[in-house]
């Protein structure tokens, strides 16, 4: 059933035009999200399908009935927004902020009733605010507004609700709790959700439509999975210094190259070597690194110089002298302590080469395990405990030396 | 439940203010230059036999009028002042921020100031009626600007911006006019009680009685537009019909008060603080009947003060009510760290 239903749709102020075209079946139950750089209308959208803006062209449909012709009482049954202004309404309670949600259901002195106490309660309940019923709006910090706000929404009892950039200016652990809340009313309430985010992996990772929107047009309209590929993403932010890695489903900053180190990671050691090699300026090159490890992932996002090898397959010979040629140029070789396994066994031969030639290698494994693995040579590794123990080390080395 | 807590403590404040405004009001009836006895008041006020014929007159042609108009003065100017407050969501506006009492001194400054009223004999109307169209002038001209912007805060720069060119014609008119016309004008501008007539106390009654009470119906969209224009429009208020209903209401009712006692200062902007933070809510449907019966309380503590401390001579009551209403304004509002 299509709860809202815009057909080509332009929205604007006046006769200022800001975004055109705009087609959107907004299903029950769904959740849909605008995602889009600042000031490229995504509010503007959004203040028009919740009707709080008067269309310049096209139409909007709320369950079928034109947007524009419903009664104010009407539509606030069925709809309700959570709209980015900071509220300040003076000496009232969270709980009676909420429980201005049962406007349209109050009579005509706005008298809460039994039922209405019971909607209020059971919406604050809903946000995980139940604590923060009797104290003052005014106090409550920006995360608990939001769920406050975000309950009277509920308490409208609607069947849809718009929100406004709901997780800006929200800490990690409210704005995953916000987007769990609206995930849950989706699917366990049936209440449609449109929002508008500008974290793209909370997107990725929550909705079911993302609608991109970038100067005055819609760029695609679709399952995120579909529309968010690493081109489009960075088409739509004009991104130069970072890349958007739609398999992992996050950012990473671009490595903007510098002393060249060659990592030797897999199944994971090496992502974090890489991103703290990057950020300290270090150019990374690794491998030689499957094509299905996480650590390709994360490397070819970060725009680290890889090694590659077939999904599945041992490590080969092409790839290997590759490894072995850009070792030669790199000014460091560190281990990250991968897994050794069967397929990935001649890696250790590349760390066993570097030692031949008399270089030092950085390793986050023990001392003990490195005997392990290359016998009498583990003693010529530079052991290092942890990351930052490694980078202390490859910083001051780089002093003595260069 | 804190529900139950919190509207007991509306009926404790809004009982006390009743019980101040009654106590206030015998005050007022019985203190002045000539001092009723209060037994004499109640026999007075409800026509009873009394010997000292000096005591019926005073109160019946004196004071009874003017502490009625002080009561529904102070309520009125209250009233407007928090329903502005909550439609420009601003807690330094007051009734007369639309430009209304502007408008008002204007059209009296040409009344009183230059010759126009030459040849006409002055009814006893006249300053009065020149006062209401003033402020009924910029009422419209406000309106008519409020359904063309989106935003209220535009609405609150037009209207001082109006309240600015009418003073500029009014001081114009000043300097241009004659020495003894101005004296009695500029203690028009301070604002008065004194005086009133029957005549104008009904023309008073019978219109603020029932604009407050068309405030005190207003209170559940007063509520939600607490939230702002647009979850108020969002939750089905009828934005349209609600600006220009409160824009009307304010300035009528601030507009009846400058016609008859001139432009009484602070009222307005300080009693809802007052019974805000008194109540600690901003609900309306408490904070309106308090508001009023605050108004009402402190217009005529302000009286009787401005009439009494410095007997015979009676001191302006806006300078009684900025006097004693700002320092406990600023008080109320060091105590409690909240935000308005």
């Amino acid at each position: 059933m299509k709860v809202l239903q815009a057909c080509d749709l332009a929205v604007g102020y006046g006769t200022r035009t800001v975004v055109n075209d705009i087609n959107l079946d907004a299903l029950k139950g769904q959740f849909i999200c605008l995602l889009g750089p600042n000031g490229s209308g995504k509010s503007t959208i959004l203040r028009c399908l919740a009707g709080l803006l008067a269309p310049l062209r096209g139409s909007v449909y709320l369950k079928g009935n034109q947007l524009y012709t419903l009664g104010p009482g009407d539509l606030a049954r069925t709809m309700a927004v959570v709209l980015m202004e900071r509220l300040s309404p003076g000496l009232l309670t969270a709980f009676e902020v909420v429980a201005m949600g049962r406007y349209p259901y109050t009579d005509f002195w706005g008298h809460l009733t039994e039922k209405d106490r019971c909607k209020t309660q059971e919406a604050l309940r809903l946000v995980n605010g139940e604590n923060l019923a009797t104290r003052y709006f005014a106090e409550l910090s920006d995360g608990e507004k939001q769920k406050v706000m975000l309950a009277r929404a509920l308490a409208q009892e609607p069947e849809l609700i718009i929100l406004d950039e709901p997780t800006t200016h929200l800490d990690v652990k409210h704005r995953l709790e916000v987007m769990a809340i609206l995930r849950q009313l989706t699917r366990e309430k049936g209440i449609t959700v449109i929002l508008s985010l500008h974290e793209i992996d909370l997107a990725l990772k929550s909705c079911a439509i993302a609608m991109l929107v970038k100067e005055g047009k819609i760029l695609a309209c679709g399952p995120p999975e579909e529309v968010l590929d690493e081109d489009t993403v960075t088409e739509l932010y004009d991104i130069d210094s970072a890349y958007f890695s739609d398999c992992l489903g996050g950012m990473e900053l671009r490595n903007n190259g510098g002393t060249l180190v060659y990592v030797l990671g897999g199944a994971g050691s090496g992502a974090r070597v890489y991103r703290m090699l990057s950020k300290h300026g270090f150019g990374v090159v690794t491998g030689v690194i499957h094509e299905n490890d996480v650590d390709y992932h994360v490397g070819k996002a970060i725009g680290a110089t890889l090694i590659e090898e077939q999904p599945f397959e041992e490590i080969g010979d092409s790839s290997f002298e590759r490894a072995v040629e850009l070792i030669r140029r790199a000014a460091r070789v560190i281990d990250a302590g991968f897994p050794v396994g069967s397929l990935n066994l001649r890696n250790l031969d590349l760390i066993r080469l570097v030692l031949a030639q008399g270089r030092t290698v950085y390793t986050l494994r023990g001392k003990r395990e490195t005997e392990e693995l290359y016998g009498e040579a583990g003693s010529r590794f530079i052991h290092c405990h942890s990351l930052g123990d490694l980078l202390e080390k490859l910083t001051s080395n780089a002093h003595a030396t260069g | 439940m804190f529900f139950k807590e919190k509207t007991g403590r509306y009926y404790i404040f809004t009982i006390i203010f009743a019980f101040l405004v009654g106590a206030l009001f015998l005050l007022n009836l019985s203190l002045g230059s000539v001092p009723v006895p209060l037994k004499e008041v109640y026999r007075v006020v409800l026509h009873q036999p009394v010997d000292n014929t000096t005591f019926q007159a005073v109160i019946w042609k004196i004071r009874l009028p003017r502490s009625l108009a002080t009561l529904f003065g102070g309520a009125a100017l209250a009233t407007g002042g928090l329903l502005l407050q909550i439609f420009f969501r601003n807690p330094i506006v007051g009734p007369y921020v639309l430009g209304i009492s502007s408008g008002a001194t204007l059209l009296v400054a040409l009344v009183m100031l230059t010759s126009l009223s030459v040849g006409l004999t002055l009814h006893p109307f006249a300053l009065s009626m020149a006062a209401f169209l003033g402020a009924l002038l910029v009422m419209i001209l406000v309106l008519a600007v409020a359904n063309r912007v989106r935003n209220v805060v535009t609405l609150l720069v037009v209207g001082l911006m109006m309240g600015y060119l009418c003073s500029a014609v009014s001081s114009i008119l000043i300097a241009l006019a004659e020495k003894e016309k101005v004296h009695g004008f500029v203690l028009w501008t301070l604002g008065s009680f004194s005086g009133f007539t029957w005549d104008e106390l009904v023309v008073l009654m019978g219109l603020s009685g029932p604009l407050l009470l068309c405030s005190l119906l207003l209170c559940k969209p007063l509520n939600a537009f607490l939230l702002g224009e647009d979850y108020a429009r969002s939750m089905g208020v009828n934005i349209r019909c609600f600006r220009v209903a409160i824009v009307m209401l304010a300035s009528a009712l601030a507009g009846l008060v400058t016609a008859f006692a001139g432009p009484v200062a602070f009222i307005g902007l300080a009693v809802p603080h007052m019974a805000r933070l008194s109540l600690g809510t901003s609900d309306n449907r408490a904070l309106l009947p308090a508001t009023i019966l605050l108004g009402a309380t402190v217009a005529s503590l302000c009286d009787l003060v401005a009439r009494m401390a410095l007997s015979p001579v009676e001191l302006p009551i806006s300078a009684i009510t900025s006097f004693f209403g700002a320092p406990i304004v600023i008080g109320l509002l060091l105590k409690r760290r909240t935000a308005l």
